[in-house]
């Protein structure tokens, strides 16, 4: 099995101290990886290292990243270290085209997700365009995916605004999984939801993706979510793996 | 026995929902379906549900912050919800509320030690040399000593939580009412958190903590009110009893099998010689005065 992505000893650190140290994660297609770790271990940020974004300066110290079914060989942190804001602009741009199409990312507020102004069946068609091969019929795939989620088709001609918690969290997944990306990163889905619904959320999301053919990387500090869904677990500890 | 310093009879409320459009029809929604509950000197209870279980209306119509569509709250002994506010005004000290939201609680241009300090000063009536006293003191007992001069966006979510609970403490409360005092925040956090409220009520003080998290509950409280669609489905000492009742045993561990129908469980009914309490019929006079009794 050719790995999704491959992080080795990342090492990312601000002017004052070091913020992840050592960490290694490979996650698996149509696996769901969880990355777990307590407040401040570096969770979002190794989450959104391995997708290229690195927003803190000088940033990245140490690392590679690799994404092998793309490329076996190339890694993408390669000539970046110690190079600050200015190496860290290039990577955010070499690795533009991959986000929203090679993984999407699922924000921990998953209604913020939703753009306020366009129904969800427009946000959905703009997601499905990132795909190599359109579809035949892009209203039926539209309906396809809805369903897919647990919505009606009627969804389609709503405002994010018409929507209830439970139903925007719905569209925001079906935006997420529409762009056939290989995997799906979910940052905490779970936070601040009662035990029921993080459990339904969950499995929502991990049902999802396998009938979709992703990966997942679900962003954690449930152990017990962790226990019940996760094929593979990456274990992070404050300051490091 | 002692007297309760809680005691909720009938309780029940229904919220008027206006539709989508202006000339939309109103809707009813009921939020609340008959609750019973006593809450003891030195008790600390949870109210636990799920989100729209009622739990949290329960909470704001204790202290008033919510009118009731049906029913009673008494306070030490005293009719409370129906007390005019100029009554109700000079208790509020003693009957404290902690929101959900502590960042919205916070004055975003005051420090840690001002928040305590401006309390106990206004609404303790103390002189501002001892209120900047008693307000490190309190800082310090919930572990903020090297915060004192910290503004609310400079401080981490428990922080921010712990500095709401400083607050609400240094006014000594005869009753505290916490309404998911550690959601949105990670395990280690939300144990900071409990032990701040829990560790430092006053002595015979009542705290009722609103919460949808078991483990919290038992390891956090003496009784646990399960709540589902507006009612008490089931109570339990937190110490000594299992869950019985379906939905209870749900959020104790959602993972644990298929979930139930919660629509079916309203009408869910326990077997006798199991002896779990189940509390549709009860009423207040039937309720266990305190930990322990049954």
């Amino acid at each position: 099995m050719t790995a999704l992505i491959e992080l080795k000893d990342l090492a990312i650190r601000t002017d004052e101290r070091m913020l992840v140290e050592g960490v290694n994660m490979v996650v698996q297609p149509g696996r769901v990886t969880a990355l777990i770790g307590p407040s401040g271990s570096g969770k979002s940020l190794t989450a959104r290292c391995s997708m290229g974004v690195i927003d803190v300066v000088p940033g990245l110290v140490r690392g590679e990243l690799r994404y092998p079914e793309l490329d076996a060989e190339k890694d993408w942190f390669a000539g970046l270290h110690g190079g600050g804001q200015q190496a860290q602009a290039k990577l955010l741009a070499d690795t533009r085209a991959l986000r929203g199409s090679y993984f999407t990312y699922s924000p921990q507020a998953a209604s913020s997700a939703l753009n306020p102004g366009r129904t969800v069946g427009r946000q959905l068609q703009l997601a499905i365009e990132r795909r190599d091969t359109p579809p035949e019929d892009l209203s039926a795939e539209i309906g396809s995916i809805l369903n897919d989620v647990g919505l009606g088709p009627e969804v389609a001609s709503a405002l994010p605004g018409s929507l209830s918690g439970g139903m925007a969290q719905r569209a925001a997944l079906a935006i997420a999984v529409a762009p056939k990306p290989r995997l799906v990163i979910a940052d905490e889905p779970e936070t601040g939801l009662d035990p029921v619904l993080r459990r339904t959320v969950v499995e929502l999301l991990v049902d999802v993706c396998k009938v979709h053919g992703a990966g997942l990387l679900l962003i954690s500090h449930h152990e017990d979510t962790v226990a019940r869904m996760a094929d593979d677990v990456v274990r992070l500890s404050g300051g490091g793996e | 026995m002692s007297q309760p310093i809680v005691e909720v009879r009938n309780l029940h409320k229904t919220f008027e929902e206006s539709g989508a459009w202006p000339w939309s029809s109103r809707r009813s929604v009921p939020a609340v379906r008959g609750v019973d509950f006593v809450v003891n000197p030195g008790e600390v209870v949870a109210l636990v549900g799920q989100s729209g279980s009622g739990k949290t209306t329960v909470s704001r119509i204790v202290l008033g912050l919510e009118t009731a569509s049906e029913g009673g709250v008494w306070i030490e002994g005293v009719r409370w919800d129906d007390l005019p506010e100029s009554k109700r005004r000079p208790k509020r000290v003693d009957y404290q509320y902690v929101p959900q939201d502590a960042m919205a609680a916070l004055d975003p241009q005051q420090t840690a030690l001002e928040h305590v300090e401006e309390t106990l000063r206004v609404l303790g009536g103390l002189d501002a040399q001892e209120a900047r006293v008693q307000g490190l003191e309190m800082l310090t007992r919930l572990g903020l000593e090297s915060r004192t001069e910290a503004l609310p966006r400079e401080m981490s979510g428990g922080e921010q939580r712990r500095v709401t609970l400083a607050r609400v403490l240094a006014l000594e409360p005869r009753l505290v009412v916490a309404d998911e005092p550690t959601s949105g925040l990670d395990p280690e956090r939300r144990e900071d958190v409990l032990q701040a409220l829990v560790g430092n009520l006053p002595k015979e003080s009542a705290c009722i903590i609103v919460t949808h998290d078991m483990s919290e509950a038992t390891q956090w409280c003496d009784r646990i009110l399960v709540m589902l669609h507006g009612r008490v489905v089931e109570e339990l000492n937190a110490k000594d009893d299992a869950p019985q009742h379906p939905y209870s045993k749900v959020l104790f561990d959602p993972w644990a099998g298929p979930l139930p129908d919660f629509d079916a469980l309203d009408d869910w009914e326990s077997d006798p010689n199991e002896a779990p309490v189940c509390h549709d019929e009860v009423t207040v006079e039937d309720l266990p005065a305190g930990e322990g009794e049954e």
